[in-house]
């Protein structure tokens, strides 16, 4: 379990999130969606401790971030390290040892190459199979289908899947509706920093539609396309 | 092109206020500095021009580097590329350059030059990609990056210490190790993300303990065969050859202590400082070694929870 109590974030007098109150229970899986800038990757860093905040975070375990598997929007990789090494560097940094990493390349990625020469898709397929390897109880998931190629898309998807049949609390933001409707148990909507609507899966269609029609709305009749 | 080089112009200027030295002490004290440094080279060794020129084309080479170079292909036509490529390495030299003019060593003067050209055409897209395989594929990172890095480094000095044997010179021999000291001390100069940190998960000290652990075992392994060498033939004076050792140890263990004091900035000047003065008066390291690991510890804290 997971619990936010009051949780707000400033950048200098800029402030981020607005007092956000969020319980995350153990075993489900949540959506977390909303516009560009809505604060989704900020909650993510002060859940993971990335950040200072205000507030309260409460969690099952005694230091969260040491139960927790983050995948960034952007990974980052060490110039100069293959994706083999860099599996391995996360795997020692959680004292977990790992007897073939070979067999574990479920994506069929290059390993041998540098990972900072990797394409989009392929540095995310490497970071998302690093924090799978580290064998961690809480998921958080940062846009994890950027950039990825449909067959992975699919492998994605199930592994979500088979994390919440594990019993891992797995957090996911992704601008792709359709596989956070297959996925999540709970979706959240953000708006400028703060959450808008807690929708259950029973209530999914209804939310994409109203999203679509608050998204969209008549912005493209405005460009008078010809 | 003009608004490209007042741009760099601009670029330089800040990381140089970053790093803490006012503007008007760096553009006057770096050239005396860096004169005084190149006399003092010319006049101890007999190898200065080609150490000179050496390190003129590492500074160039840097400037080769395959998505920096494909950024600026993005942006200038063919032509402005080439033009800007060429004149980025002639200032690169340019302080290299003038001290062979100084010292009347034309030929020396045009072939830096004339290298400097060249090297501008050049594309190292391939053997960057190239992977070099490394002892210590078991503990990633500091030393698989570093060793890619300045692997020539290490025929060089284990040649050296083969002439240190066959010449019974002991002081090239310790000078091999500490060379390969030095190297390895420069491999944790690089900053990671402090996402690499924050994955770790254990504590500051437990954290600091495995770094400079890894440090003093891959240390060990790169300088093992000239330790072992030197400690055959030169039995008599392996307490002095333990001593060096010791003292490399300590050095990484400190620039390491230093390095994650300043997280997730660079060494700051201060810390530079201190470091230095340690090189120049090594029992300075009882104090500072200490100091640098107590707040590194404070400063890890942060990101360890």
């Amino acid at each position: 379990m997971i619990k936010i109590e009051g949780l707000s974030k400033f950048y200098g007098k800029n402030q981020i999130l607005y007092s956000l109150n969020i319980e995350f229970e153990k075993g489900k899986t949540y959506g977390i969606v909303g516009e560009n800038g809505a604060g989704k990757t900020t909650l993510f860093r002060c859940i993971s401790g990335l950040e200072n905040y205000q507030g309260k975070i409460f969690s099952d375990y005694k230091k969260l971030k040491n139960h927790l598997g983050l995948l960034l929007t952007e990974p980052y990789f060490l110039h100069k390290i293959t994706g083999k090494e860099y599996i391995q560097l996360l795997a020692n940094s959680r004292q977990i040892q790992l007897v073939s990493i070979e067999e574990k390349n479920i994506f069929d990625l290059p390993l041998n190459q540098y990972a900072s020469n990797y394409s989009t898709g392929m540095k995310k397929k490497l970071a998302l199979t690093a924090i799978l390897l580290q064998e961690n109880d809480v998921f958080i998931l940062d846009e994890p289908f950027n950039g990825v190629d449909i067959q992975s898309n699919l492998i994605i998807t199930d592994i979500i899947k088979e994390l919440k049949r594990l019993n891992k609390t797995v957090l996911i933001s992704s601008h792709i509706f359709s596989t956070l409707a297959e996925t999540c148990d709970e979706i959240f909507l953000m708006k400028s920093g703060k959450i808008i609507k807690k929708v259950n899966h029973a209530n999914f269609k209804k939310l994409e539609i109203d999203m679509k029609q608050f998204s969209i709305g008549n912005r493209i009749n405005k460009l008078n396309l010809k | 092109m003009k608004e490209y080089f007042q741009l760099q112009f601009k670029l330089l200027n800040r990381k140089i206020i970053d790093f803490g030295v006012p503007l008007i002490l760096a553009y006057t004290l770096l050239p005396v500095l860096f004169t005084l440094v190149l006399n003092y080279l010319y006049s101890k060794t007999e190898f200065a021009i080609p150490i000179l020129i050496l390190s003129s084309i590492s500074f160039i080479y840097k400037l080769s580097e395959p998505n920096r170079n494909d950024f600026l292909k993005t942006i200038f036509n063919n032509k402005n590329y080439k033009k800007i490529r060429i004149v980025e390495n002639l200032i690169f030299s340019l302080p290299f350059s003038l001290f062979l003019l100084y010292k009347f060593e034309l030929l020396y003067f045009l072939l830096l030059n004339v290298l400097a050209v060249c090297f501008s055409f050049l594309n190292f897209k391939a053997s960057n990609n190239l992977i070099i395989p490394t002892p210590f594929n078991k503990k990633p990172f500091e030393f698989i990056i570093g060793f890619r890095k300045t692997f020539y480094i290490f025929p060089v000095a284990y040649i050296l210490t083969y002439i240190s044997i066959s010449e019974t010179n002991f002081n090239l021999g310790v000078f091999c190790m500490l060379l390969i000291g030095l190297v390895c001390l420069f491999y944790y100069s690089n900053l990671e993300n402090e996402y690499f940190i924050w994955n770790f998960n254990q504590s500051p000290k437990h954290f600091l303990k495995e770094k400079v652990k890894t440090c003093a075992i891959n240390f060990t392994i790169l300088s093992s065969p000239i330790l072992l060498t030197l400690s055959i033939y030169f039995h008599t004076q392996i307490d002095i050859l333990a001593l060096f050792f010791l003292l490399c140890i300590t050095y990484q263990a400190t620039v390491i202590f230093a390095k994650y004091t300043a997280f997730p900035n660079e060494i700051s000047m201060s810390e530079g400082i201190l470091i230095a003065l340690s090189f120049m008066f090594p029992p300075i390291l009882i104090i500072i070694t200490p100091l640098f690991y107590l707040k590194s510890l404070k400063k890890l804290k942060t990101i360890l929870l």
